[in-house]
């Protein structure tokens, strides 16, 4: 082969690691995202409003590059795959290094990083051990568990704090990619649909997002549902009573309000709306016979329901509009809010003798083109009106959810260790003159992030040596080891 | 003119100053105790407010001195003001919390409570820790707007819709607020970075006139209306709501001629910046020319091009001067534009309330309302605001430069504060989605609300990179930092009034 492999996977590697592919993709999308919320999409918008804002031409190319569905477009996808490949690739190409500073701390500084330091200090010292004392009370009195580091002939003093700051950055990656993992596996196998239920109906079948059906493998039935309304009549709270029925019993029951779903077998249920559905639960009436004698009944009816008044006749509640109109003597449905409410009420009466049954429309109100009111052998008088209401349930199966609360868990910790967890690390070598026989306490710090608090710090560590070492007495190397294995 | 007066101000101790506000703010409160007496209701929502005004109004007075004529004995009497208007401030969120019964979060009216009362934490904090005094000078009268417009869109206590009741809700606006706040100060820090970085005063009036520019354009290109009316939002004035024809469909009414004088004043704003460019044509055609030299370097690096093109090429060509004449007729044009905007906010402030319209169920004309054009205000206010700056920036730089702290101390700051910003975005947007998922089981939608935010977001996650892996510091930080604040003053603002979405509570 010409091409040799192994550069060419080298090259890619570097190139798919490197910040520079980092910033473009995130750049890119930026952009994308933008794009998104600038041009109408369509699972949220309406296809004609989609049709009133473009032109015909315009929408074909735009659904034709899947811009009006950027979220969802296979490019989006892939870029987020970049996005993520790009972060593990950093994070691999960059780890090893971190790991050995990690795994491996650099305990005693050596000459040329001593000279390249920054903080760093030199104070003079009577001898290698008092100096050493010193530090290590100094570094005791800051809070930090001073170590004695022995190299072949030197000695040196180590402490630091925070060793696992430098971990934090690959945490807040893991984080994220834990975060693009939940969402895909959401994407892939997860689902979103809506189910309304009447009260006392039972039902598992929902209507997705994009219109099919979907049957659960158990039903939900909603035993009951209501509204608390405000003083001024804004809606305060709306709740459903639901039972999980699975083989014929009650599995799980459940009031639910908004923002507290119930969740069964990996599935939730929210509420999301409550209303009227248009029906009607129970119409109450009093019914007195036209001629006057006779005895009054009170009735209660259902829609389609049958109900004897004598031995003749019977009543059916045949229609209900909640709100009607009327128009070349039909009456019409106009909509399901209960606005303009008509009720059709159909009484049949068949005396003796007589060979046909009578019909005799009754209405309410008694709308003149098509009602018989007066003709009726009963008269009725409504009392109360009870309307059926839904409750509309949200329904939402999501696998990838623990990866991404987990994630976000792990993102905040990260994120928390990255900014405000400081690795600080100090060392303190004795260094002698051989020729003049002077020694002093070469003093160092470091610090992977703000840099000037710490060097606040380290200047207090040196003044805190400094003063140390006028109040120990310069007595003979020895004796101080002892001290320093005592403590 | 004006320089001549705060250089003849500057030798005195400044107590003139302190002695007026503080006359002021002893007039108003007089004035307020009179009416309590009047009325008889002593901790109301409105006094409480009205003390918070009187003495945030003291306070950017002060610090406005303290930033035009740098008397350090403002900041104390200056800071004072602000404590007293921050307790006042805390008893009226607590008021509204305790009256409502729940967190002072449901409304534009709200939000502006809490913002305004961040803003003031916010500027005591700089001041006393991070030493930054003259940040007064720009979050007062900010805070000063916040107030007067929440006099204007004061609402009654309105229950919250179901969605709304959660304590995840309440976690995520506060904080969005706090992270908010937190953009805008670091936002502030760059452009003081940007000061002490010796930039150049013209490049300051460049982008102080664009910036009104665009507000004015704003305004202009979405309001305008044939033959000079200007249409604004129909408001009920029962309801207290915007009028809505159908579903997210404002009722638009269109107030004359006051488009005319809105046109004529952003003609006037531009002024400034076509001056601008114009004293920069040659300059600007210069560099232009001088493209196809300059790319030969950079290519020169990977063994492309020509190194030293740029050189050979400027001996040739020498740069332009600069035409200083026209650039101090742009100084002059400010001038004109802020006494234009004023009267055009003047003007807007008095016709807002003008146009009639038919109402929908009832017979008879309604007004329409200033409290209906809550943005459209703020934006004029803020334009008059960064123009004012501007020339505070031109009539006192080298005191400005003196009383800052050093660019280095304003570059770490302003990252200290986006390290502050950047891990509360995070959990505000993870709140977010957290009750997201409560309320509309799911818990990212791509909304553009949520896009938005994650839009910011990621601008500042590339800052965090550039800046640490790749040691950005100055200009380019601060480049950075102030296109993060655009961002984040669109997806508050712009999301919610030029995009559609879930996010119709605020």
């Amino acid at each position: 082969m010409a091409l040799d492999f192994r550069a060419v996977a080298h090259k890619s590697w570097r190139t798919i690691a490197s910040i520079q592919t980092g910033v473009v993709l995130l750049i890119l999308v930026v952009i994308l995202a933008a794009a998104g919320t600038i041009v109408l999409q369509r699972p949220v918008t309406e296809p004609d409003e989609m049709q009133s804002a473009y032109s015909p031409q315009a929408l074909r190319i735009l659904d034709a590059v899947g811009m009006t569905d950027v979220f969802h477009a296979w490019w989006f996808l892939g870029l987020m795959l970049l996005v993520s490949l790009c972060i593990t690739a950093a994070s691999i190409d960059r780890f090893p290094n971190s790991w050995r500073f990690f795994s491996r701390p650099y305990k005693y500084p050596d000459e040329s990083f001593r000279r390249a330091s920054h903080p760093q200090k030199s104070v003079a010292i009577a001898d290698e051990e008092t100096g050493l004392v010193a530090a290590q009370r100094a570094l005791h009195s800051l809070g930090f568990k001073p170590e004695r580091v022995v190299r072949e002939d030197h000695f040196g003093i180590f402490a630091e704090r925070h060793r696992i700051s430098e971990m934090a950055v690959y945490i807040v990656h893991a984080s994220l990619l834990l975060i693009f993992f939940g969402t895909i596996v959401d994407g892939l196998w997860g689902w979103r649909g809506t189910l309304n239920l009447n009260e006392g109906q039972t039902s598992n079948i929902v209507e997705l997002r994009d219109g099919s059906m979907r049957t659960l493998p158990f039903a939900i039935r909603c035993d009951s549902a209501g509204q608390e309304n405000y003083k001024d009549g804004t809606p305060k709270k709306w709740w459903s009573n639901l039972a999980v029925v699975e083989g014929g019993q009650d599995v799980k029951k459940k009031e639910i309000v908004v923002n507290d779903p119930l969740l069964y077998s990996g599935i939730r249920f929210y509420q999301s709306s409550y209303g009227p559905n248009g029906k009607v639960d129970k119409f109450s009436l009093v019914a007195t016979p036209s001629t006057g004698s006779g005895q009054t009944k009170e009735i209660a009816l259902a829609v389609d329901d049958t109900v004897p008044l004598d031995a003749d006749t019977t009543v059916r509640f045949a229609e209900f509009f909640p709100d009607y109109a009327v128009r070349d003597g039909q009456v019409y449905r106009k909509s399901n809010d209960l606005e303009n409410p008509a009720a059709h009420l159909i009484v049949t009466s068949k005396r003796a003798g007589e060979s046909n049954a009578k019909n005799f429309d009754v209405w309410f109100p008694p709308l003149e083109e098509v009602a018989d009111n007066s003709k009726s052998p009963w008269q009725f008088h409504a009392t109360d009106l009870k309307m059926g209401h839904f409750t509309g349930l949200q329904v939402s199966h999501e696998p990838g959810q623990w990866a991404v609360w987990s994630g976000v868990v792990l993102l905040g910790i990260g994120l928390a260790f990255v900014f405000y967890v400081v690795h600080m690390r100090f060392w303190a070598v004795p260094v002698c003159d051989p020729k003049t026989g002077k020694c002093s306490l070469w003093i160092g710090g470091s610090a992977n992030r703000n840099r000037d608090a710490f060097e606040q710090r380290f200047n207090d560590l040196v003044a805190s040596v400094e003063e140390g070492l006028k109040t120990i007495p310069s007595s003979s190397p020895r004796e101080q080891v002892a001290t320093v294995v005592a403590n | 003119m004006a320089r001549a007066q705060a250089e003849q101000q500057q030798p005195t101790t400044g107590m003139t100053l302190i002695v007026m506000v503080g006359l002021a703010i002893a007039f108003l409160l007089l004035m307020a105790f009179l009416n309590v007496i009047k009325s008889g209701n002593v901790l109301s929502e409105t006094n409480l407010l009205f003390a918070t005004l009187i003495f945030y109004a003291g306070a950017g007075a002060l610090y406005l001195g303290f930033g035009v004529t740098g008397t350090e004995s403002y900041v104390k009497f200056a800071s004072l003001a602000t404590w007293l208007g921050l307790i006042a401030n805390t008893a009226a969120v607590a008021h509204r919390w305790y009256e409502a019964g729940h967190a002072p979060f449901s409304s534009v009216y709200e939000m502006l409570l809490s913002f305004v009362w961040t803003l003031a934490v916010l500027t005591l904090v700089a001041e006393k820790k991070f030493g930054v005094k003259v940040i007064g000078t720009v979050t007062m009268p900010v805070a000063i707007v916040g107030v007067v417009l929440m006099q204007l869109l004061r609402t009654e206590v309105h229950p919250l819709v179901p969605a709304l009741q959660s304590t995840w809700l309440h976690v995520h606006v506060t904080l969005a607020m706090l992270a908010y706040a937190a953009c805008a100060l670091s936002f502030a820090l760059a452009m003081m970075f940007l000061i002490q970085d010796n930039m150049k005063t013209e490049t300051f009036l460049a982008v102080t006139s664009a910036s009104a520019l665009a507000i004015y354009a704003g305004v202009v290109l979405t309001r305008f209306e044939k033959w000079g009316g200007l249409s604004l939002v129909a408001w009920d004035p029962e309801r207290k709501s915007e009028v809505f024809l159908s579903r997210g469909v404002r009722l638009f009414v269109s107030v004359p001629d006051l488009g005319w004088l809105l046109l004529l004043t952003t003609l006037v704003v531009a002024a400034p910046l076509f001056l601008y460019l114009v004293s920069r044509y040659a300059k600007i055609v210069w560099y232009f020319r001088s493209l196809p030299a300059r790319w030969a370097d950079t290519f020169s690096m990977r063994g492309l091009g020509d190194a030293g093109a740029t050189g050979a090429w400027i001996k040739i060509h020498p740069e332009p001067q600069n035409k200083e004449g026209w650039a101090l007729l742009a100084n002059r044009a400010v001038f004109l534009s802020i006494l234009l905007q004023i009267m055009a906010l003047v003007m807007f402030v008095v016709r807002a309330n003008d146009a009639r319209y038919p109402s929908l169920d009832a017979d008879g004309l309604f007004p329409t309302s200033l409290a209906a054009s809550p943005f459209i205000l703020s934006g004029l206010v803020g334009g008059v605001f960064i123009s004012l700056l501007y020339l505070l920036l031109l009539w006192r730089r080298p005191d400005l430069g003196r009383l800052l702290p050093s660019a280095d101390d304003l570059d770490r700051i302003t990252y200290k504060t986006i390290c502050l910003a950047f891990p509360l975005l995070t959990l505000m947007i993870a709140a977010g989605a957290y009750w997201a998922n409560q309320t509309w089981g799911s818990y990212w939608s791509w909304d553009p609300k949520e896009t938005w935010a994650a839009i910011t977001w990621l601008v500042y996650a590339l800052y965090l990179h550039m800046r640490i892996t790749r040691g950005w510091r100055g200009r380019r930080a601060a480049y950075f930092a102030i296109a993060g604040f655009a961002v984040v003053m669109f997806t508050f603002f712009g999301v919610t009034y030029l995009l559609p979405g879930l996010h119709a509570y605020a």
